[in-house]
């Protein structure tokens, strides 16, 4: 028996949210259906979900709770309702409900995105790093969103071990690249970084920001008459655009920048 | 169980089911992912065989042949070792074409000849035209009819390509939706002309850009590794892809991380600042600027997507020196001058500031829109809303944003004409009439 409050709130549910004619329309085919089918949850998860889009907790939370009062073993009535604590930042609150969602359908990879997202506000980072990896084991393509965030919970070493990996599966996306870049700049991998650009360079149409991004990395690494010699270069693949892209205000700034990097600084040795 | 097909297994079917005896095509064939060099078909049976592509560049001599392995009712097919900018003609079976014997025409559908044109080399200009479809997907009269229009609008010349700005398919995006709203509805056009889509939120309740799964994901094959041009994203839900002089980004403004630091953001800069065509054109669901059927100034509306897209995003794209952006969500066509670096909500727009060139942007009017060639950041873009290619707004919207020269809540689609250095984009609406058009001529 639904308890009385959930009745309430439901009832609340199906007329509140006025905001869009496509909620509306949403809504009355969802509250139509309902009166003639009130036992079916799909319909209440359904409609929770449509409030969930819009951040209407509160509605969202009362229909996913009836649904689950339908059919309390419904996987995807508890990873709605773990989103929701989730979003409503309750970790806590979400953790249980994804754990009975995994275990009911393991293979959901929404539901283990979640779980791992809840165990890593909980600080239970061991066991997060497991269920991303899960993820992006199974993932026909992995996300690079995805990717970074498993890779921002590891310490520098593992993480741009975690980042080479993922780049040997999806090919050289340029967040992963950065990312890496980044972390060997910090290891002081300087050499490894050095032909991680120099293999983006080759790839390029555009080589010269890339160019520009080496002299950068030399400069800050001490590699003063280098990083000279790859801003000349970047000036170089400049020239060499069509004039139309040579002469655009934002290549002519580039150049300035570069003609001007390119020549000895005062306090840079000789 | 699962039965995994092997070379011997797939011979064994084939020899119990004669070509075209059995089966038939319950969807496509319909063109992916092309490029200069390769194409890749996909159509679908209603029953297991393999997957072959018969084709070659004199109809009567399909003589090349592409195949996948596996008996399946799925069939993606890719093509390579394509000329550019060359006519092929194709079958798709589950065993190579054999030509009519003399004397008896060849009329199964399963034998059906079918063309497209491959693109042009990169960068090279030739006159294209793109047909635009915002949020087609309601399976109605109303859909058939802004289709309809356009095949009377452009009569017999060919789609060079088109694009889809999310909500393909009402209510859900399941396989059912896409089914009658977009194989059903659009199936010549799906033979011949390459289709390039965008996520939209109806799309993404039966996908998920995270984990790359789902009916969206499913249906379509989008370039990760920049197969078709452009920088490679490592994700079908955002891509880039050339098309002659003209580069195409598309964005997911939906189900895909719109943070700064984000991946997409980061492969949005890489991309901008990679190409060299002389066109930029951006699209993606959610609109930077509406007052249709949503509403760009209210921060619940399509939960900050809009605003997301419009702060974060467009000021990007804008620095990259994108020249037209393309959005659907709202179903209303609303369209803007020339415009640069308004980012903030209705009330912050200042026509002194922001607008880069006034007037209709028409040739014979005001005139066209004019921009210098090159890379030329914040040179100012044209902002469409063409997002009712299903229906209008139900009831009168506003339509009051101030940064539009012209909105209409009518159904329609909109036509995109490149040729070298001049862009014509036009709306037709459901009834064949031309209700907006503009030119930017770069010099």
């Amino acid at each position: 028996m639904r308890a009385p409050e959930t009745i309430l709130l439901v009832v609340l549910a199906a007329t509140a949210l006025r905001a869009h004619p496509e909620i509306e329309a949403g809504l009355a085919r969802l509250n139509a259906a309902l009166a003639t089918q009130p036992g079916n949850a799909d319909l209440y998860l359904e409609r929770g979900e449509l409030y969930a889009r819009h951040e209407e907790w509160i509605h969202a939370e009362a229909n996913f709770l009836a649904a689950a009062e339908l059919a309390p073993r419904h996987a995807g009535i508890l990873r709605a309702r773990g989103a929701l604590a989730l979003a409503r930042r309750r970790p806590t609150e979400a953790l249980p409900l994804l754990n009975e969602a995994r275990d009911l359908d393991p293979a959901d990879l929404s539901t283990r995105i979640l779980r791992a997202r809840a165990l890593r506000q909980l600080d239970r980072i061991g066991e997060a790093g497991e269920e991303f990896d899960y993820v992006l084991r199974q993932s026909r393509t992995p996300s690079p969103d995805l990717i970074l965030e498993r890779a921002a919970m590891l310490t520098p070493p593992e993480a741009l071990r975690v980042l080479e990996g993922a780049l040997a599966r999806t090919g050289p996306v340029p967040a992963l690249e950065l990312r890496a870049l980044a972390l060997e700049e910090t290891l002081g991998r300087i050499d490894d970084a050095l032909a991680r650009l120099e293999r983006l360079t080759a790839a390029a149409e555009r080589k010269e920001t890339w160019l520009r991004r080496r002299g950068d990395l030399l400069r800050r690494s001490g590699r003063e008459s280098e990083a000279r010699a790859a801003f000349a270069a970047a000036l170089a693949a400049l020239g060499s655009l069509p004039d139309w892209l040579r002469e655009s205000p934002e290549s002519a700034t580039l150049a300035k920048e570069l003609a001007t990097l390119s020549h000895p600084q005062p306090s840079s040795p000789p | 169980m699962i039965l995994r097909p092997t070379p011997l297994l797939a011979l064994f079917l084939l020899s119990l089911s004669p070509v075209g005896a059995a089966t038939s095509i319950l969807r496509g064939p319909y063109l992916q992912s092309a490029a200069p060099d390769s194409i890749v078909i996909r159509w679908r049976t209603d029953a297991t065989e393999a997957s072959v592509v018969s084709y070659g560049t004199d109809r009567e001599q399909l003589t090349s042949v592409a195949k996948t392995e596996g008996i399946l009712t799925e069939h993606i097919v890719p093509l390579s070792g394509l000329k550019p900018a060359t006519t092929y003609y194709y079958t798709v079976g589950a065993a190579p074409y054999a030509p009519p014997a003399a004397g008896k025409s060849g009329s199964s559908s399963r034998a059906a000849i079918h063309s497209f044109t491959t693109p042009p080399p990169a960068g090279t200009a030739k006159p294209t035209r793109i047909w635009v479809l915002g949020d087609p997907g309601t399976k109605s009269d109303v859909q058939r009819a802004v289709r309809d229009a356009y095949y009377n609008f452009t009569a017999k010349r060919a789609t060079d390509l088109w694009l889809l700005l999310g909500d393909n398919a009402y209510p859900d995006g399941t396989d059912a939706d896409y089914q009658k709203a977009i194989f059903e509805m659009y199936p010549a056009t799906l033979r011949s002309s390459p289709v390039w889509p965008a996520l939209g939120n109806h799309d993404a309740r039966s996908a998920n850009s995270e984990t790359q799964s789902g009916v969206y994901y499913d249906i379509f094959t989008l370039p990760t590794r920049a197969q078709a041009g452009g920088v490679m994203s490592g994700t079908e839900a955002y891509y880039s892809f050339d098309y002659a002089n003209i580069h195409f980004i598309c964005l997911d403004s939906h189900d895909t991380d719109r943070k700064p630091d984000g991946a997409m953001m980061q492969w949005l800069k890489a991309d901008l600042a990679a190409t060299t065509r002389d066109w930029i054109i951006a699209f993606f669901h959610h609109p930077t600027y509406t007052k249709g059927t949503h509403d760009s100034d209210k921060d619940s509306d399509s939960s900050g997507r809009m605003n997301d897209m419009r702060a974060i995003f467009l000021p990007v794209l804008e620095q990259g020196g994108v020249d037209l952006i393309l959005t659907g969500h709202s179903h209303v066509y609303e369209r803007s001058p020339l415009i640069n670096g308004h980012f903030g909500k209705s009330p912050t727009f200042d026509a002194v500031k922001h607008v880069v060139q006034k007037g209709d942007g028409r040739v014979g009017g005001d005139g066209a829109y004019r921009k210098k060639r090159g890379r030329v950041p914040n040179a100012g873009e044209i902002s469409v809303v063409t997002g009712s290619a299903g229906q209008a707004g139900s009831r009168p919207p506003p339509l009051n944003h101030p940064v539009f020269y012209i909105a209409l809540n009518e159904a329609g689609s909109s036509v995109i004409d490149v040729d070298g250095l001049r862009l014509d984009l036009t709306f037709i609406n459901d009834k064949g009439e031309k209700r907006d058009w503009f030119s930017i001529i770069k010099e």
